[in-house]
């Protein structure tokens, strides 16, 4: 078993709803974001992961 | 740009907010920043490792029909370099109007040049990617 969990996601695939809490500098404030919004809106997404805050991104 | 860049991390929104507002580094930043306390969303990704509890570098782009077009994971000691980034999105908006395309790697943006796969094209990329 790797450290990593294999990826289930495939590209050219749906990628299922989710939902997160935000905190969104443009607003100053706290909100969410959903997969389904972003669909709604006819909106592309990019997901940018980085390990953590207060560290190089 | 047309594209809701979401950065997400492991760290609560809270933390977010804290880190933003300390690091000049951030001050311009306009874009959402995301919460994945539980690693959930790292995991749905297949970039969440166990063994720290974060986030690898992961960067995903997915199209309005919920489609995922391209994966990139960089570990944790390597940056990710924005102008591929933007040149692979603009290359997705590009290729979602001519489906029948293909952007080649030193395709940078719309009038540079494309290739149609054809039988004429099997053995004369160079050609195509020259002529």
């Amino acid at each position: 078993m790797s450290d990593c969990q294999e990826t289930r996601l495939k590209l050219g695939h749906p990628v299922p709803d989710f939902e997160i809490d935000t905190y969104d500098p443009a607003v100053n404030n706290f909100g969410k974001i959903s997969l389904e919004g972003q669909k709604s809106a006819g909106k592309w997404t990019i997901l940018f992961f980085y390990p953590a805050d207060f560290t190089f991104v | 740009m047309g594209a809701e860049v979401i950065t997400v991390s492991t760290d609560t929104q809270f933390v977010h907010l804290a880190w933003q507002r300390h690091e000049k580094e951030l001050a311009a930043v306009k874009y959402p920043m995301g919460s994945d306390p539980t690693g959930n969303l790292a995991r749905m990704f297949g970039v969440y490792d166990d063994t720290s509890g974060l986030a690898l570098r992961g960067t995903f782009i997915i199209n309005p029909e919920g489609i995922l077009m391209n994966s990139e994971v960089n570990f944790y000691n390597m940056g990710r370099n924005i102008d591929e980034l933007m040149r692979k999105y603009k290359a997705n908006l590009y290729l979602a109007k001519k489906t029948d395309e293909g952007c080649p790697s030193k395709w940078q943006d719309e009038g540079d040049k494309t290739l149609k796969p054809s039988p004429d094209m099997v053995g004369r990329v160079h050609e195509a990617l020259n002529d």
